[in-house]
C-alpha cells in the first residue's frame, strides 16, 4: 500500500521535473486583444531576428475569460512577464504585481495622455504601456446620409431625431446597436458622462461613494436613456441579439446607417465586406449643445510588466525597443494599423475612422476617456442592467437604482 | 466471503482515492477555507471574516436564490426532455428500420462535439440562421428573439443542452431496451396485450437500471450546466440565464469576490448532494431486478 | 399476408418520420460544414445557401494558422495518458468495492463517486495552485494525469454498476485454482469487463478530447501544449467577426472525434449492449 503511494508520487515528481528544466532568458507574454495577434507575432519575430535571438518569447492571447485566466495565474504564482488590464482604475488593482516604467527610456516617446492613463490611484508612476491609442464615437455611412439628404451630421439630439426620420423615409434602418455585448453600453455611456461634468474622474468617484446620483444630471437621467430608447426604436430587429458581428454585417451591407459603441477596430472587417464603404466617424449627439458632441480619445488598454519577472532586464529591453527603435515606432501604424500611443506621423492614406477621428478632434476637441475610471467588473454589471432595461424587464428608475448601487458595491472602496 | 480479511480492499481502492483526493478534495477544501475570507482573488493575502459571506448570501441579497431557481428550472426541463425524447427515439430505433444504425449515429454526433463549439454553432443558428430561414419560410417562430428575450433565452439554453446530450441517453436506453428478453414481449403479444400495455407493463419496469443511470446522469449534468451558457448567452440578456456555476464563476472572477463565490459554491454543493441522494433513493426503489 | 404488408407500411412511415427528425436534428452541424467552405462575403450574405464552389482555402489558412498537426499530437497524448489511468484505477476499485462489501468499501465508493457532484468551477483556482506545487500544470502528460482524478468517479460508478452483474462464482473458481486477487482481476475479471471498458473509453475519449476549462487553465500557455478545442476557441475569439474561418476551425476541431466515432460506432453500441446483457 505504501509502495503504491510512493510510486504514484514518484511518477508525478518525474513528470514534474521535466517541466522545470528551464532555458535561458524567457519572456512569457499573456495579453488580451487577440485582434493584434498577427502584428505582435511579427514584432516578436523581428526582435528575435534583429536584436536578440537568445531570448525565448512565448506569446499567448485570448479574449474571453482573460481576467479570469490572469487571476488564476497570478494566484498560482505562474505570473506572466507581460500581462494586460484596462488602464485607469484597474492600474491600482494589479499594482502589487506591476513594474513602474517611469524611469525607462520608453517614456521619451510615450504620449502624455497615455502616461496619465497608466498612473496609480494617487496619480503616481507609469504601471503599464499601451499597444494602441483609441478613438470612440459614432460610425456612420456617409453615402446613406447623403442619400437621405442629410448634409450635416446631427450634433444635437433633436437634429438626430430629424435625421432618423429622413433615413427611415428612405427605407434605411438608422442604427445597429450591438446591445447583446455588455461593453457596447460603456462605450456609449461615457459620451454622456463626460458631458455631465468636466472633471469626469471626480464624478465617477462621487458615484462610487454614493455622493452623486443620476437625478443631478439631466444628461445622464434623461438624454442618455432617451438616446438608448431611440436606438431601440430605430435599430435592429432583435435588439438584444445584436452583437458586434450583427453591427458589422448590418453596416457593411448598407442596411444600417450608424453603428453604436464601436471604433477604429472594426474597420478591417467592414472593408472586407465592402471595400468601397464611405465611413464617417464623429461624436454622439448628447444634448442640445453641438459643442458637447465630441469624439473621445485615449488608451483604454494597458500592458503591464510583472515586477516579479525572473528576467526583468530582458523584458524591459524588449518593451523599450518596442517603443523607441525605428522598427518598433513604425510598427504601430505600418504593421498593427492602430492609433499610435507614441508621438509619430500618421500616414496620409490611413484608416478612414482614425483619420476622421483626428479631424474631429482637431475641429472640436476631444473628450477624455471616461471608461477607464471604472473597472470592467462594474461595466459588465452596468451592461447587464441596461440590457434588462432594453428588454423591458426594468423601468428607467429601477435601472438607475441598480446602476447606482452596483457602482458603489463593485467599484466603491468599502 | 473470501474477501473479508484481505488487504486488497485497501490496496485496490487506493489509487482511485489518492487521485480523487489531490485533484478534487484537496483543492475543494482549500476553496472552502476561502469561503470564510474576504478576498478579491488578486491580493496576496486573504482576510479571515468567519461566516460573513454566508450571512450576505442568506440575508442581504436574494440574487443567489434567483440563480438557484433558474438552475432548478433548467435541470427539471433538461431531465424531462433528455429522458423523454431519448426514450422515444430509442424505442423507434430498436425497431427493424433499414436506416436504424445510421440514425443512431446521427443522433450521437452532437455528443461528441465540444460544448463550447456547440454553443458557438447555435449562437450562429439562432442569429444568422434563423433570420435567413425566416426570410425564406416566413415562419413566425423563427423571427422570435430566441437569445434576446429573457424568457425565450431560457428555453433556448434548454434546447441546446438537450440537443447536445440526447445521443448519450439514446445509447443507454437502446442498450436497456435490447437487454429486455424478446420472449417476454412475444408472450405478452400472444396473450393479446396491445403495444401500450406491453410498454407500461413490461418494457418500462424492466428499463429500471437504464432509467436510474440516465436520471442520475442528467441530474448532475443539468445542475452543473456551464460551457453551453458561457458560449451561447454568457448569462444574458440582462443576467437572466445565469446558472449556479456561472454565477459562482462571475462572483469570483468578474466581481472579484472570490471569498463570496466560494461560499456560494459550498452551499450549491450541499444542495446538489442532497438532490442526487434523493433521486438515487427514489429510482433505486422502483428498479426491478431481473 | 395482409397483416404483414400493413406492418411493412407502418414501418415505412415510421422510418420516414425518423429520417426527417434526424435530418432536422443534425441540420446545425450541416450548416457549420457548408459555411466552412464559403468566403466571408458568402457567409454574410446568405448562411443557408450552399457554397458556390467547394472552396478549401479556408482550410489551408486555418490549418496553417492553428498549427493543426501539433495540436493533434497534443490531444492524442493527453487523451491516451488520461484514459489509461482512468480505466486501470477505476476497474480495479470497482471490482474490489463490489466483491468485498464492507463498511470501508462502501465509504470508499461514496468517497470516489461524490466528486461527480462538485462543480469544477468552485475549486479551479486552488486546483491550479496545487497542480503548480506538484508540477502537473503546464505539461501534456501532467494534464493527462489530472484527468485520472476527474474521470475516476464516473468510470468507477459505471464499472461498479456492471460489476454487480458479474457472477461471483467466476472469481471463486479462479481462487480455487490458486490465483491471487490481483491475478484474478487481471486474467479473469478485466477481460469480462471488456465491453464496459469499451464504453468507458469511448465516453472518456469524447470528454477529454473535447474538454475546455481544464486545458484552458493548465496548458493554454504555449503553442506546444495547447489542445484542439482550445485552439479553436482562441481562434474563434480572435476571428470572431470572420465566421468563415471560425466555422472552419470548429469543423477541424470536431472532425477527429467524428472519425473516431464513425470507425468505432459499432463497437460503442456493441459494448454498451453486451455489458447490459450480462444482467
Amino acid at each position: 500500500m505504501r509502495k503504491m503511494v510512493v510510486l504514484l508520487v514518484a511518477v508525478m515528481m518525474l513528470v514534474g521535473t521535466f517541466n522545470v528544466l528551464a532555458q535561458t532568458a524567457e519572456i512569457d507574454i499573456f495579453i488580451s486583444m487577440p485582434e493584434y495577434a498577427d502584428p505582435i507575432n511579427e514584432l516578436i519575430d523581428t526582435y528575435q531576428e534583429e536584436v536578440n535571438n537568445e531570448v525565448e518569447i512565448n506569446y499567448e492571447t485570448t479574449q474571453s475569460d482573460y481576467p479570469t485566466l490572469l487571476k488564476v495565474k497570478l494566484n498560482s504564482g505562474d505570473i506572466p512577464d507581460l500581462f494586460a488590464s484596462t488602464s485607469g482604475k484597474e492600474i491600482e488593482l494589479y499594482k502589487e504585481y506591476s513594474y513602474d516604467l517611469s524611469g525607462e527610456p520608453m517614456m521619451d516617446t510615450m504620449l502624455p495622455s497615455v502616461k496619465k492613463a497608466m498612473a496609480d490611484a494617487d496619480g503616481n508612476g507609469v504601471y503599464g504601456f499601451a499597444i494602441k491609442g483609441n478613438y470612440f464615437g459614432l460610425i456612420y455611412n456617409k453615402d446613406l446620409f447623403a442619400q437621405a439628404g442629410i448634409e450635416k451630421f446631427p450634433e444635437t439630439i433633436s437634429e438626430m431625431e430629424t435625421a432618423i426620420e429622413k433615413l427611415e423615409a428612405e427605407g434605411i434602418t438608422p442604427f445597429t446597436s450591438g446591445f447583446s455585448e455588455w461593453w457596447v453600453f460603456k462605450h456609449l455611456f461615457q459620451h454622456f458622462l463626460v458631458a455631465a461634468e468636466d472633471d469626469v474622474q471626480a464624478l465617477v468617484r462621487d458615484f462610487e461613494n454614493g455622493e452623486a446620483s443620476f437625478s443631478d444630471y439631466p444628461v445622464l437621467e434623461d438624454n442618455f436613456f432617451h438616446f438608448v430608447d431611440l436606438v431601440v426604436e430605430h435599430g435592429d430587429n432583435k435588439i438584444l441579439e445584436s452583437s458586434l458581428n450583427t453591427e458589422i454585417s448590418q453596416f457593411a451591407t448598407g442596411q444600417a446607417a450608424m453603428v453604436i459603441g464601436q471604433g477604429p477596430w472594426i474597420e478591417d472587417s467592414l472593408i472586407q465586406i465592402d471595400p468601397e464603404l464611405n465611413i464617417g466617424f464623429t461624436g454622439y449627439p448628447v444634448s442640445e449643445d453641438p459643442a458637447e458632441s465630441q469624439v473621445i480619445s485615449g488608451a483604454d488598454q494597458a500592458v503591464r510588466v510583472s515586477s516579479d519577472s525572473e528576467d526583468l532586464d530582458a523584458v524591459l529591453d524588449f518593451v523599450n525597443w518596442w517603443y523607441t527603435s525605428d522598427y518598433g515606432k513604425s510598427w504601430f501604424t505600418d504593421v498593427a494599423g492602430v492609433v499610435p500611443p507614441i508621438e509619430v506621423e500618421i500616414p496620409e492614406d490611413y484608416y478612414q475612422i482614425i483619420q476622421e477621428g483626428i479631424k474631429a478632434s482637431e475641429e472640436k476637441g476631444s473628450a477624455p476617456l471616461a471608461i477607464i475610471y471604472s473597472t470592467d467588473s462594474f461595466h459588465s454589471a452596468f451592461g447587464e442592467a441596461m440590457q434588462t432595461y432594453v428588454g423591458g424587464n426594468a423601468t428607467k428608475a429601477e435601472t438607475i437604482e441598480t446602476i447606482e448601487t452596483k457602482w458603489q458595491e463593485i467599484d466603491g472602496s468599502n | 466471503m473470501i474477501f473479508e480479511n484481505k488487504k486488497e480492499k485497501y490496496l485496490f481502492t487506493l489509487p482511485a482515492i489518492f487521485m480523487v483526493s489531490i485533484t478534487i478534495y484537496l483543492p475543494f477544501l482549500i476553496s472552502s477555507y476561502y469561503s470564510l475570507t474576504e478576498w478579491n482573488g488578486i491580493d496576496r493575502e486573504a482576510k479571515f471574516i468567519g461566516l460573513e459571506n454566508f450571512k450576505t448570501i442568506f440575508f442581504e441579497n436574494n440574487q443567489f436564490f434567483d440563480v438557484l431557481i433558474f438552475t432548478g428550472n433548467y435541470t427539471a426541463l433538461f431531465m424531462l426532455f433528455s429522458n423523454l425524447f431519448a426514450l422515444i427515439i430509442a424505442l423507434v430505433l430498436v425497431q427493424k428500420l433499414k436506416t436504424a444504425k445510421l440514425l443512431r449515429g446521427i443522433f450521437f454526433v452532437p455528443y461528441i462535439m465540444s460544448m463550447i463549439i456547440v454553443g458557438f454553432i447555435w449562437k450562429f443558428i439562432f442569429s444568422q440562421g434563423f433570420a435567413r430561414l425566416y426570410e425564406i419560410t416566413e415562419l413566425g417562430l423563427l423571427n422570435l428573439s430566441w437569445l434576446g428575450n429573457s424568457e425565450l433565452a431560457f428555453y433556448s439554453v434548454v434546447l441546446v443542452g438537450v440537443w447536445q446530450q440526447l445521443g448519450f441517453y439514446i445509447v443507454l436506453y437502446i442498450a436497456g431496451l435490447q437487454a429486455i428478453p424478446g420472449d417476454l414481449l412475444e408472450a405478452a403479444t400472444v396473450d393479446g396485450a396491445n403495444i401500450f400495455q406491453k410498454f407500461f407493463k413490461i418494457t418500462l419496469p424492466l428499463l429500471g437500471p437504464s432509467i436510474t443511470v440516465c436520471m442520475f446522469m442528467s441530474l448532475t449534468r443539468g445542475l452543473k450546466v456551464f460551457d453551453i451558457i458561457l458560449a451561447l448567452t454568457q448569462g444574458g440578456p440582462g443576467g437572466s440565464t445565469y446558472s449556479a456555476t456561472l454565477d459562482i464563476y462571475r462572483e469570483a472572477f468578474q466581481y472579484n469576490n472570490y471569498g463570496l463565490g466560494s461560499a456560494k459554491a459550498i452551499i450549491f454543493f450541499i444542495i446538489v448532494l442532497i438532490l442526487t441522494q434523493i433521486v438515487l433513493k427514489i429510482s433505486r426503489r422502483n428498479e426491478v431486478e431481473l | 399476408m395482409k397483416r404483414n404488408s400493413r406492418l411493412k407500411i407502418n414501418y415505412f412511415i415510421l422510418e420516414v418520420i425518423a429520417i426527417i427528425a434526424a435530418a432536422i436534428f443534425i441540420y446545425p452541424v450541416f450548416l457549420m460544414f457548408i459555411n466552412s467552405f464559403k468566403t466571408f462575403r458568402e457567409v454574410i450574405i446568405d448562411v443557408i445557401a450552399l457554397p458556390q464552389q467547394l472552396n478549401i482555402d479556408n482550410y489551408f489558412y486555418v490549418i496553417d494558422k492553428m498549427n493543426y498537426p501539433r495540436l493533434f499530437v497534443n490531444n492524442i497524448l493527453i487523451t491516451a495518458v488520461g484514459i489509461t489511468g482512468i480505466v486501470a484505477f477505476s476497474s480495479l476499485a470497482a471490482y474490489i468495492i463490489d466483491r468485498s462489501r464492507s463498511r470501508f468499501t462502501s465509504l470508499a465508493f461514496l468517497f470516489i463517486i461524490t466528486p461527480m457532484l462538485i462543480p469544477f468551477q468552485t475549486f479551479m483556482i486552488t486546483l491550479l495552485k496545487v497542480m503548480n506545487i506538484i508540477n502537473l500544470s503546464g505539461s501534456r502528460v501532467g494534464l493527462g494525469i489530472q484527468y485520472w482524478g476527474f474521470g475516476i468517479p464516473m468510470a468507477t460508478f459505471i464499472y461498479f454498476n456492471f460489476m454487480k452483474t458479474v457472477p461471483k462464482e467466476i472469481d471463486e473458481s479462479a481462487f480455487i485454482d490458486g490465483a491471487t486477487t490481483f491475478q484474478t482481476f487481471i486474467y479473469v475479471i478485466f477481460p469480462i469487463l471488456k465491453p464496459v471498458t469499451a464504453t468507458v473509453i469511448v465516453l472518456d475519449v469524447m470528454w477529454i478530447w473535447n474538454d475546455f476549462l481544464l486545458p484552458l487553465l493548465m496548458v493554454n500557455d504555449s503553442q506546444k501544449t495547447k489542445t484542439l478545442v482550445l485552439a479553436a476557441y482562441n481562434f474563434v475569439g480572435q476571428y470572431n467577426t470572420q465566421w468563415h474561418y471560425a466555422m472552419t476551425a470548429m469543423v477541424l476541431a470536431i472532425v477527429p472525434s467524428l472519425i473516431f466515432f464513425v470507425l468505432l460506432q459499432k463497437y460503442i453500441v456493441k459494448g454498451v449492449v453486451a455489458g447490459s446483457l450480462k444482467g
